[in-house]
């Protein structure tokens, strides 16, 4: 530990000497600390300069949606709400299905500034509250990392995390997703169970259990802690580490963090039925019989404990077996084993890309490579096993938290990259250790062998460096360990009264450390090699907030030689629906523009990005397969009025619904089997100019991309597809063009209404037969039928 | 009584009648009957042929045959040859047959499961033409011509052991083979014996647990454990174990040269991922060294030297990666310089 080591730099000064150290040591690091928490919340704004404030991409228009609501019409109403502007005619129950930590902080930001007569728009706030919540989530690694190495090592890890760039792609400004705030909930939670053990105190458990209860509310990662502290309870356990202070941090937790959690609707009796919470529970038992043995063990004398210690151990086996047999009955008799397919995925890797397709073709879920790692947390990938060590001399058990914690996320991160968010605040208090004693012991090096320093280090001007000032915080710390490690053995057991004892021959040790130094020169090039190292880290992770991180996706930018353009044609779209339709007016379009159209254009959409329903998804892909007629039939029996289409091939934008339209295909063909995919590929593969196949050509979505879209250069050249288009003049029979956008990006058409039946022959037939025979007089006479 | 006389008259006026009707029927009979026989010797229901039974089952009786045959090509003196697979293969053929026995209550006569080995019927295996193992062959009843009108199960039909060459035998012959029974990998008895020394052993355990004594409360184990384990991580493994990549590849336009590093940041190679989890590992390890444990040495200069080995080894990895990571992803990090510099 770094703590004695600094305590003997200390010893020479004079006592106020020293007092006046440590308060200019916590003014000091307040104000990095106030610069931790604005470095952290200005490196996410780059989305804002370089666009504008805007929410990004598509769920986090829902969770601004879902927080309008909130702030609309109160809680209660919130918690209520069925939503039936999505998932036509089904509707969804809003309030029972979403994690609400977010949407209520928000909202209550939203409420406090508004009473303090701060008038920000609702947008704002969403908007600004992935960046306050980054540097909430620095400060609470300073606290967490503080409890475990010290201040010196806090501060760094605090100042790398601010800035991590796996976190950073989840925190930009706009970027109004569940993990913005529930990566801090992540850290105070665990910084809450380290407080607690280190300090036995019932306060800070009772705090712990709601920081928990704040990360349930957050985030269904809330699984990690539940797993990640019973196995750092048992491993205790098992090394022999157990304490009352051990059983303090965990009993209230498991007890008051489920009732707790259970309140949650989207929970709920989860919390005490899945798999996933079993660990906790099993944990809780053992700990109560380990520290039955432990009492036992306390009011006895040795030799009566050797007798009582069989009868305990025998009983409290049995105990344990029957309540296994009862958990694995339990597990058994659920189909999934009572895991959710996610989860299994993490534990037998392989799980997903063998049974679970839906899983294993999310990008998101996929095993990284290790280019994903220098992206994400770059150089800290060099300093994490540095940092392992040093959490291993000496072992505590904070320090022993934190290895099982990067050792379990770097895992999960291995099996799916989106778990690299979890890793990121592990590896930046691993490193941050590394890089702290590193410091700290090369400067140190420097300090006692410069010729003119080594006479009285304490009062040189030059003390202001960070390495120094780590010393300082050292000082603090040693003091309050000391002081700690005094009252603790009265309550500890044996074994930590051998260390006790062993704590003097250490601090001669350390005293001779001293003289222990580095060589010189090594040290400075050492030093300097580091600082390059953190600078090239800094210089990585603006570049990835600024350019690979940033982009909103709902205005796109492009570069040219003749200067930027901006393309903001989804919102032109939203607004013309909700400026020229009706409020009620049914909006079909595929999936990923479902929350989008719903938050921006205020109208009923059928199928939206929370894809819950797959026959409903299906209906809609089936319907954009289909030839005209058939889709219109489709489309009108869900009584849908606009069809929401994007295209890309004027301006070259890639991700759009002609390259979806193969996932239309394929989905639709899943649940209504006369789509075929082979139908729409030519030799295998997916083409649309002139050898496209008939039923590619001729499907709503091919038309509806291509309408008129010749008349633009005179050729119809695709530009995504680099290619002509295959079929370039042709009407719409059932549909009409109602408006597109000034780059063609998105277009609108409307479907015609339903002909008038007062016509010769059909003058009696019913709606559904008047529809087919109009339409079909509509391929004979050529011209509009419905003018 | 007088239901059971004429049930009796009928029984003996059909086998009479079909005695005189079906003349050949009895020998065919007769073959399953040995058939049977002969399936119910062997343990796991597989038939061993040789080059007379081949004849008196296959060649000598007219089409239509009333069974089909499907027929296990064995050599044994290519058994320890690891490549083929044979013994596997064998194993699994005769849990196929095995599993389609019981599954079919072993009344089924339709369809006899045989091997036949190469030293013992050398003949044989010129009849059906066959030159290459692993071999299976479906006999059908129709089936002329050994050689030609019998079908061959395909490479990929039994790459999946047991369940793919049931789904061969289903698609081909109509008959349903059902669930594989595979035997449980521990016996009732071994069970029941682990069972038991678990439980005698617990004691034990517990003991060394209380004392403190286990190889648990080594922090070493602990230690190289995590420093394992995110070695192991960071290379990428999962990756390569879930997508099963190879560890290098070779190249497509000169043969002879390895692939060790893949262009492209979607994918890696084996060797590739552990060549740079191994330079993400050593520069933490040579820190963690230099600030621990090169402090208490008390050399000077075996210090100075340790440090700057340490320094350089650090200095060449990070420097690697960074070019690694630039030629792989492509990515142009830059930093934001004022304008005023440049």
């Amino acid at each position: 530990m770094a703590a004695p080591e600094a305590s003997s730099a200390a010893v020479p000064t004079l006592m106020t000497n020293n007092t006046l150290r440590n308060a200019f040591g916590g003014v000091l690091s307040f104000f990095i600390l106030l610069l931790i928490g604005v470095l952290a919340f200005s490196i996410r704004l780059f989305s804002v300069i370089k666009y504008e404030s805007v929410i990004h991409e598509f769920d986090p228009y829902f969770n601004y949606r879902v927080t309008q609501f909130l702030t609309k019409n109160g809680i209660y109403e919130f918690w209520n709400w069925f939503d039936d502007r999505t998932w036509y005619p089904l509707g969804r129950v809003i309030g029972g299905t979403v994690y609400p930590g977010l949407t209520l902080t928000a909202g209550t930001i939203w409420w406090l500034l508004n009473s303090l007569n701060i008038p920000l728009s609702v947008e704002t706030v969403c908007v600004f509250t992935a960046p306050i919540f980054s540097a909430f989530a620095s400060w609470a690694t300073y606290l967490l990392t503080k409890e475990v190495k010290g201040a010196g090592a806090g501060l760094t890890a605090a100042v790398l995390l601010a800035m991590v760039p796996s976190y950073i792609s989840r925190s930009v400004a706009g970027s109004y997703d569940n993990e913005a705030v529930a990566i801090f909930a992540l850290i105070f939670t665990f910084y809450l169970y380290i407080k607690t053990l280190n300090t036995g105190s019932l306060f800070y458990a009772t705090l712990n259990s709601i920081a928990y209860f704040y990360m349930v509310c957050s985030w269904g990662g809330y699984t990690f802690i539940i797993n990640l502290i019973p196995m750092h309870v048992l491993l205790c356990i098992v090394t022999g580490r157990y304490s009352s202070r051990l059983y303090i941090a965990y009993a209230p937790l498991v007890v008051l963090g489920t009732l707790l959690a259970a309140l949650v609707p989207v929970v709920g009796f989860n919390a005490v039925m899945t798999s996933e919470h079993f660990a906790s529970f099993l944990v809780f038992i053992i700990i109560h019989v380990v520290a039955l043995v432990y009492y036992i063990k306390g009011i006895l004398s040795p030799k009566m404990f050797k007798v009582a210690v069989t009868l305990v151990i025998s009983a409290g086996l049995a105990v344990c077996c029957a309540v296994i047999a009862v958990l694995i009955a339990l597990v058994a008799s659920s189909p999934t084993k009572g895991w959710s397919g996610r989860s299994l995925s993490l534990l037998d890797p392989t799980y997903a890309s063998k049974y679970i397709p839906i899983i294993a073709s999310v990008s998101e879920h996929q095993p990284p490579t290790w280019p994903s790692y220098f992206m994400d947390i770059n150089v800290l990938a060099f300093l994490v096993p540095a940092g392992i060590i040093a959490c291993f001399l000496p072992l505590s058990d904070a320090s022993s938290f934190v290895v099982l914690y990067i050792a379990t996320s770097v895992y999960f991160s291995g099996v799916m990259v989106r778990l690299m968010l979890v890793l990121a605040p592990a590896a930046c208090i691993t490193s941050g250790i590394a890089l702290s004693q590193a410091f700290d012991v090369f400067t140190r090096s420097i300090k006692f062998q410069l010729p003119g320093l080594s006479s009285n280090t304490e009062v040189d001007a030059g003390e202001t460096s960070s390495a120094t000032k780590e010393a300082q915080n050292d000082a603090v710390k040693t003091e309050k360990a000391e002081e700690t490690s005094k009252d603790r053995p009265s309550r500890k057991s044996k074994k930590k009264e051998r260390e006790h004892v062993e704590k003097p021959s250490t601090k001669t040790k350390a005293e001779k450390k001293r003289l222990l130094a580095l060589p010189l020169e090594a040290s400075v090039i050492s030093l300097l090699l580091l600082v390059f190292l953190g600078a090239f880290y800094v210089v990585h992770c603006v570049w990835a907030a600024a350019e690979a991180y940033s982009a909103p996706s709902i205005v796109l930018t492009s570069h040219s030689h003749d200067g930027l353009h901006v393309f903001d044609d989804f919102r032109e779209a939203y607004a013309w629906l909700r400026h020229n339709t009706d409020v009620d007016d049914k909006v079909a379009s595929w999936w990923d523009y479902g929350y989008q159209t719903t938050a921006m254009a205020n109208r009923t959409v059928i199928v939206d990005n929370n894809t819950w329903n797959n026959t409903h998804i299906a209906t809609v892909g089936t319907a954009m397969s289909s030839p005209e007629k058939a889709a219109w039939e489709i489309f009108h029996s869900l009584d849908v009025k606009y069809i929401l289409v994007v295209f890309g091939g004027l301006v070259g934008y890639p991700s759009d619904d002609i390259n979806k339209f193969l996932w239309m295909v394929r989905i639709g063909g899943g649940v209504f089997p006369h789509i075929k995919e082979p139908d729409y590929l030519r030799d295998g593969q997916y083409r649309i100019d002139s050898q496209a196949t008939p039923t590619m050509l001729n499907c709503l979505m091919y038309k509806l991309s291509y309408y008129r879209f010749v008349e633009t250069d005179g050729k119809g050249f695709d530009r995504v597809r680099r290619t002509e288009i295959g079929k370039k003049y042709f009407k719409l029979t059932h549909f009409e063009e109602v408006f597109t956008t000034h780059h063609w990006m998105v277009r609108i058409y409307k479907l015609k209404p339903q002909k008038n039946r007062i016509r010769g022959k059909t003058k009696k037939s019913k709606s559904k037969t008047s529809s087919t025979s109009s339409s079909k007089r509509s391929g004979t006479r050529k011209k509009n039928p419905w003018h | 009584m007088a239901i059971s006389a004429t049930h009796l008259f009928l029984v003996s006026f059909i086998t009479l009648s079909l005695f005189l009707v079906i003349s050949k029927a009895e020998s065919e009979s007769e073959l399953v009957a040995d058939l049977l026989a002969l399936q119910s010797e062997s343990k796991s229901g597989v038939i061993h042929l040789d080059d007379r039974t081949v004849s008196k089952f296959l060649t000598s009786p007219k089409t239509p045959r009333p069974f089909s045959f499907i027929i296990f090509f064995d050599a044994t003196q290519l058994h320890d040859k690891s490549e083929l697979h044979l013994r596997e293969l064998r194993n699994e053929f005769a849990l196929v047959a095995s599993s389609f026995i019981t599954n079919n209550n072993s009344s089924n006569t339709k369809l006899f499961f045989c091997d036949i080995e190469f030293r013992e019927s050398q003949s044989s295996f010129h009849l059906f033409g066959v030159n290459s193992l692993p071999h299976i062959r479906l006999v059908g009843p129709t089936a002329k011509s050994l050689k030609d009108d019998s079908e061959q199960m395909d490479q990929g039909d039994f790459s999946r052991m047991a369940e793919s060459m049931a789904e061969f035998i289903e698609s081909r012959t109509k008959l349903t083979v059902g669930p594989i029974h595979r035997p449980p990998i521990l016996s009732k008895k071994q069970l029941a014996l682990i069972a038991a020394l678990l439980l005698i052993w617990s004691p034990f355990v517990a003991k060394k647990i209380f004392a403190g004594q286990t190889l648990l409360h080594d922090p070493k184990i602990w230690l190289s454990g995590a420093v394992f384990v995110y070695f192991f991580s960071v290379s990428g493994a999962m990756h390569n174990i879930i997508r099963k990549m190879p560890m290098f590849l070779v190249d497509r336009n000169d043969p002879n040269k390895l692939v060790f590093f893949y262009q492209g940041s979607g994918m890696q190679l084996g060797a590739e991922g552990f060549a740079v989890g191994f330079l993400y590992t050593i520069v933490g390890l040579l820190l963690a060294f230099v600030t621990h444990v090169l402090v208490y040495v008390k050399d000077a200069t075996a210090k100075r030297v340790a440090m700057l080995v340490a320094i350089f080894v650090s200095f060449w990895a990070v420097k690697k990666v960074i070019f690694l990571d630039n030629w792989k992803t492509g990515y142009g990090v830059h930093g934001f310089w004022p304008s005023s510099w440049n």
